[in-house]
């Protein structure tokens, strides 16, 4: 329902980038964001939101990824802000660097959430030596996030109903409110976690020291095609100088 | 006898009160039970130490002869109940996990330790069984109501439990798909030979599948055997269906209608076999 | 008759893009007693929710009680109607069961003595006085929602709206709703009713509004619309079993159907056949 929330939730989509083993995309979206960090230069900033776009749009998700993009801009706006008032001497083109950067990142990860099940994700943690314990906590904590947001909206709407005015006074005002919203929720999903482990026990959960795993992740051609072109992207700028030609 | 307590005696940590006091309860296989009376009667709690989360996850203390396929709960931690006991929780949403539908099915015989090569061929067949192909693939919490609790009962049948207790399955879902649920665990008895224990509230939806029914109240058994005859003792708990006050008006007034009838449809043939169908 | 609630043509569209609702006209006179049914995800909830500007319709417009709701807050639409949802757990916000029924009151600024006298009232209608000091989330299920039902009640919103009250509920906690039913009946008010339970509408509604996919596809008195089952079935529905025994005896020529069957009546019918 919330959309910022929506814009990193996985749907099912048959694509290129769907196709890839999480660990390959992860590390593409680990380059995106090294380049990022480590280059000053705008246009290479511009180069990642721009290549990340192709790639969503390949993926066919950007009617989930434009709106986190949208949702995260006043933040944009306030690290521009903040580093055009700071820097010194106080410089547009650090400040447009920062911002951009940060927008860089998120295009980048939001992409690889997009495209990745949160099942991949914990199978790609636990292939990594991660007791199922912990993937799976990783795995649930995302499968709720979509009831927990159903839960805060029920639960503010029958605040409402019961003649409470929770988005009027002044900030403190205001956080003092949602303490009545969250009286409930905390409550209810304490509850929630309780049925939760009850239904995990009865699936034999912890049964085995070595549960085994139904589906494996395999690497296959296109992974580690994907994987030497994020390698290649990663250190162009050093491939660039050592060609001897200067970095843009 | 599949399970059977006997003088069964239960309180929880922390209390000094007993939920359930000195129960007689079985069930064989091949055997459907409703198991009904008011919330807090301790329904849920017999439920519980059918498939062991009491003690094991509850603790507490439970007294009396314990007999489930024959392992005893407070021996045997849940996960190896779970060999012999599939359970079913009220809310669907909180018992599925994944984003996919295949997997849910093959989470309970991957933590078993089953091979590979062997879970396939079970969560194959679930799939089949229960007609899930079209959505193998979706994610639980995008289904339907009826839809997530068929996977639900799918996921824990894949372990090929000889007992399936089911607390509230329906309280959730509109009276067609609750029917389709109940009839479907129905088809699994038939089929598999299980016993099934069903706590359900609304004895018409129920009343045409069940062999037998336990009422309790207070902790307490205080009715069990034919769902007519126990209607009859513990009516003012569990309320009275329709067709079975006509039915006993009727065979009060002098019809020889037989044996008290299920549904609505086979209350009706008996009458009209009785007038004659004129 | 006046009319409590007016919904004109009402389409609803989440930020998600899904439309719940496609169109909804619907008219509740005061006093009316009505119940909307259909299967999960049919837009009954999406539409209560319009009645007190929870939700505001996309399209078309939702008057109640000659306010329409895109021009009022929820705190004023809330007065006039009380919302009481399914979850109780989704509603209870104090830390005694007698500040819970209190907390709307406070809301809406009614004063102390009046406040106290309708707690305590209320509380004692729905037998929960003697854990009026106690902390609401000790109460059981059905104490819960009858606490829900006491904290609407006693701020005394001329229009209740009540989703799912009988679900998860037991034969005597059923029992005790319906009592509540009649006593909202006493009171005059306008009731609207979201269930799936048959056997309790035949009990007291005087309408049925059957919801599909987001539209009303029909309106009618119990009697009516309970005694037809392909109707019922496209809102995934069921006649009660008595209304089923009694539409095989009449097709039989056993038992003639003139609204809602009875007990009683049936085997009268039934005895005077065989008598013959």
């Amino acid at each position: 329902m919330t959309s910022p929330l929506q814009a990193f939730k996985y749907t099912r989509k048959d694509t290129f980038l769907d196709s890839l083993d999480p660990r390959s995309k992860f590390f593409l979206s680990i380059s995106l964001l090294l380049i990022s960090l480590f280059t000053q230069s705008i246009t290479v900033q511009l180069a990642v939101i721009g290549s990340t776009f192709l790639l969503v749009a390949a993926a066919k998700r950007l009617r989930q990824w434009v709106p986190t993009l949208q949702a995260i801009t006043p933040l944009v706006l306030l690290i521009f802000a903040v580093n055009l008032l700071f820097s010194t001497p106080p410089s547009l083109a650090y400040a447009a660097l920062m911002s951009l950067r940060f927008l860089a990142v998120t295009a980048a990860f939001s992409m690889f959430f997009l495209t990745t099940t949160p099942d991949d994700l914990a199978l790609a943690l636990e292939q990594s030596g991660v007791p199922r314990e912990y993937s799976l906590m990783f795995t649930m904590s995302l499968r709720f996030i979509p009831t927990l947001a159903e839960d805060v909206e029920t639960v503010g709407a029958a605040l409402m109903s019961r003649g409470f005015k929770l988005d009027e006074g002044n900030i403190i005002k205001r956080a003092k409110n949602y303490v009545y919203l969250l009286v409930p929720l905390i409550v209810y999903e304490v509850r929630r976690s309780l049925m939760i482990a009850e239904a995990l026990e009865a699936r034999a959960f912890g049964a085995s020291e070595k549960p085994t795993r139904v589906k494996e992740l395999k690497m296959r051609a296109r992974d580690y095609i994907v994987l030497a072109a994020s390698l290649l992207a990663s250190f162009s700028p050093q491939i660039i100088m050592w060609l001897g030609l200067n970095p843009p | 006898m599949l399970a059977e307590l006997r003088g069964v005696s239960y309180r929880y940590p922390s209390s000094n009160a007993w939920v359930l006091e000195d129960v007689d309860f079985h069930v064989d296989s091949g055997e459907y039970v409703l198991l009904a009376g008011p919330s807090g009667c301790g329904k849920s709690t017999l439920a519980r130490i059918l498939n062991g989360l009491i003690p094991n996850f509850y603790g507490g203390t439970l007294r009396g002869f314990i007999s489930i396929d024959g392992k005893d709960p407070r021996s045997t931690p849940t996960y190896r109940m779970a060999l012999s006991v599939g359970f079913v929780f009220q809310n669907p949403e909180n018992q599925l996990f994944f984003s996919d539908v295949e997997r849910e099915l093959a989470f309970g015989l991957e933590n078993l330790g089953v091979d590979p090569g062997e879970i396939r061929r079970r969560v194959e067949e679930a799939i089949r069984e229960y007609g899930l192909e079209g959505i193998r693939h979706r994610s639980p919490s995008e289904l339907s109501g009826g839809q997530k609790q068929k996977v639900a009962i799918a996921s824990v049948m894949v372990m090929e439990p000889k007992l399936l207790v089911l607390d509230e399955p329906t309280a959730n879902l509109d009276p067609l798909s609750a029917v389709k649920i109940l009839g479907l665990v129905k088809r699994e008895v038939l089929r598999k030979n299980i016993g099934v224990v069903v706590i359900e509230h609304r004895l018409e939806l129920a009343l045409p599948y069940v062999d037998r029914m336990v009422v309790m109240k207070d902790g307490r058994v205080v009715a069990e055997g034919d769902p007519y005859v126990v209607v009859e003792e513990a009516g003012e708990v569990v309320g009275v269906p329709a067709i079975f006050d006509v039915y006993r008006r009727l065979v009060r007034a002098g019809l020889a209608l037989g044996n008290p009838p299920r549904t609505p449809e086979e209350l009706a043939a008996k009458i009209m076999a009785v007038l004659g169908d004129g | 008759m006046d009319a409590a609630i007016v919904v004109d043509r009402v389409h609803y569209v989440y930020p998600g893009g899904v439309e719940a609702l496609r169109g909804v006209s619907l008219r509740v006179a005061k006093g009316e007693f009505i119940a909307i049914m259909g299967e999960n995800g049919s837009g009954k909830t999406t539409l209560i929710k319009h009645f007190n500007g929870v939700l505001k319709p996309s399209s078309g417009r939702v008057v109640v009680d000659g306010v329409d709701t895109r021009k009022a807050p929820i705190s004023v639409l809330s007065r006039k109607v009380g919302l009481v949802f399914q979850n109780p757990d989704h509603q209870i916000f104090s830390e005694t069961v007698w500040e819970e029924v209190a907390f709307p009151m406070r809301n809406y600024g009614f004063p102390e003595e009046v406040v106290e006298e309708r707690v305590e009232r209320y509380l004692r209608i729905m037998q929960l006085y003697k854990y009026r000091d106690r902390s609401p989330f000790l109460l059981s299920l059905g104490e819960k929602k009858r606490l829900t039902i006491a904290a609407v009640l006693a701020y005394d919103p001329e229009i209740i709206v009540l989703d799912e009250p009988t679900a998860g509920q037991d034969y005597l906690q059923k029992e005790q709703i319906s009592g509540i039913m009649n006593l909202l009946r006493t009171m005059g008010k306008t009731v609207i009713v979201v269930t799936h339970d048959v056997e309790f509408v035949v009990q007291h509604v005087d309408r049925i509004v059957l919801m599909s996919q987001g539209r009303v596809i029909a309106e009618a008195p119990p009697s009516k619309a309970l005694t037809d089952p392909s109707l019922l079935a496209r809102a995934r529905l069921m006649p009660p079993h008595l209304a089923r025994l009694a539409i095989q005896l009449s097709r039989r020529g056993v038992y003639s159907l003139s609204g809602y069957p009875e007990i009683g009546d049936v085997v009268d019918q039934v005895l005077k056949r065989w008598a013959r």
